[in-house]
């Protein structure tokens, strides 16, 4: 054999070697799809990894299960639009707590929890100039939203030790 | 074969023609890519999203719910969505701020840390952000290895076993949507939910919003809410000079919005 054929079949030898590494590393459902390389070339396995993320605000259709009496009230009140996740799921260690281990005994994975502090009122409440002052979400039209000063309405005290934030009035 | 120098100065021009059309010139004979410039009136699967403005009170109800379902830890300074509030003074000044990403709302007129009256407001609202599952994505483009895609339906997910970390979509995206996921190290976004809306399921930003400024829906779908509200009314995409063609479609936008 001609010594000009060595560096063709160590060539081919590459070629070879490198197609064999790309089957064994490249996962077998990688491709484009609709052969669109630019925007679809991924590994189509990891769509169903987005679908199986577990869902964890499950609604107040969740919470009546045992609370029937509550979602009643909230949906009678003016905070019907206002999910309990929104107020009682809880990311502080110190305000959490349900009497039941939820995610055990429902599978359910978000810390629920009371929060009475006048910072999460405010979030919607406190009057800001260039806060929309209209609420638009009722079956009966536009109606005024209630926002107060926070510096001047009974600061220090917690809103709830007047409101009831389920009924929307006072106690 | 003689060539004749009207036969070369013809077939010369014709050829130098043809090499300068574009290849997307032609794109106008393809009835797809005609349908989708009208993207509401197009038959293809796709999701899209609606943020009004006016009716946002700056809560940080959305941004809660959203970091909380998305599994980021909570205290960190990067999340999925946001809410900006654009406070404009008297004087012309735009004060532009989100204090944590408003994960806890917007409670004093203190936009940048500064006191400021009543008086000296002109305007101000606040604006929600979220990944815009561009038509086009630009970070999809620039990703070396495939790990970020878009999928049939329009929303553009990541591939957290495939991503190596190398961070060219997070500083390509126009919109600031993206960032490196603190435990996985890998880039995360916005990912319209797809856990929920595969299901049926409202985004957890969407229920979470008690003022009805988020919504969720079918584009090619005539009834749902986003199709008529695209459809019959003034809405603006973020930053539309990139020609990313975003999907995410905003009420009463203005010019000092960034």
């Amino acid at each position: 054999m001609s010594h000009a054929w060595r560096p063709v079949i160590v060539v081919i030898g590459v070629i070879v070697f490198i197609l064999g590494m790309r089957m064994i590393l490249v996962p077998g459902d990688f491709k484009a799809k609709n052969g669109d390389y630019k925007y679809q070339w991924h590994r189509v396995s990891s769509e169903e990894f987005w679908k199986n993320f577990p869902v964890k605000h499950k609604g107040r259709e969740f919470c009546k299960q045992c609370h029937p009496d509550k979602i009643e009230k909230v949906a009678d009140s003016g905070h019907k639009n206002v999910q309990c996740e929104n107020c009682h799921a809880q990311f502080n260690p110190e305000k959490k707590g349900h009497p039941i281990n939820l995610k055990e005994d429902f599978g359910y994975l978000l810390d629920i929890g009371i929060d009475r502090s006048r910072e999460l009122c405010k979030r919607c409440h406190a009057k800001l100039e260039y806060r929309p002052n209209l609420y638009f979400m009722f079956a009966k039209g536009p109606s005024t939203f209630h926002m107060i000063d926070p510096t001047k309405h009974n600061p220090g005290i917690e809103c709830v030790t007047c409101h009831d934030v389920h009924r929307t009035g006072f106690k | 074969m003689e060539l004749t120098r009207r036969q070369l100065l013809k077939m010369g021009l014709l050829s130098v023609c043809g090499t300068v059309i574009p290849i997307s010139a032609l794109e106008i004979f393809k009835p797809d890519a005609l349908a989708s410039l009208v993207h509401p009136f197009s038959k293809k699967k796709r999701w899209a999203f609606v943020v009004d403005t006016t009716k946002c009170m700056g809560c940080g109800m959305c941004a809660k719910a959203c970091k909380l379902e998305s599994d980021i830890p909570f205290d960190t300074e990067v999340q999925r969505t946001w809410v900006e509030r654009y406070v404009q003074l008297k004087t012309g000044e735009v004060i532009i701020d989100s204090p944590r990403g408003a994960r806890y709302g917007f409670t004093a007129n203190d936009p940048q840390g500064r006191e400021l009256k009543d008086e000296d407001v002109t305007k101000g609202f606040f604006v929600p952000k979220l990944c815009n599952h561009c038509e086009k994505p630009s970070c999809v483009q620039v990703c070396p290895v495939g790990a970020t895609y878009k999928t049939d339906d329009g929303v553009v997910l990541v591939d957290r076993k495939w991503c190596i970390g190398c961070g060219y979509c997070i500083t390509n995206c126009p919109y600031f949507a993206r960032f490196f996921h603190p435990i996985y190290n890998v880039a995360d976004k916005c990912t319209f939910c797809y856990q929920r809306i595969t299901k049926g399921l409202n985004t957890a930003c969407s229920d979470a919003c008690a003022f009805g400024v988020r919504k969720i829906g079918k584009l090619y779908d005539p009834d749902s809410e986003v199709f008529k509200i695209i459809t019959t009314q003034r809405v603006a995409v973020l930053k539309p000079e990139f020609g990313n063609e975003p999907h995410v479609f905003y009420l009463g936008l203005d010019d000092i919005v960034k």
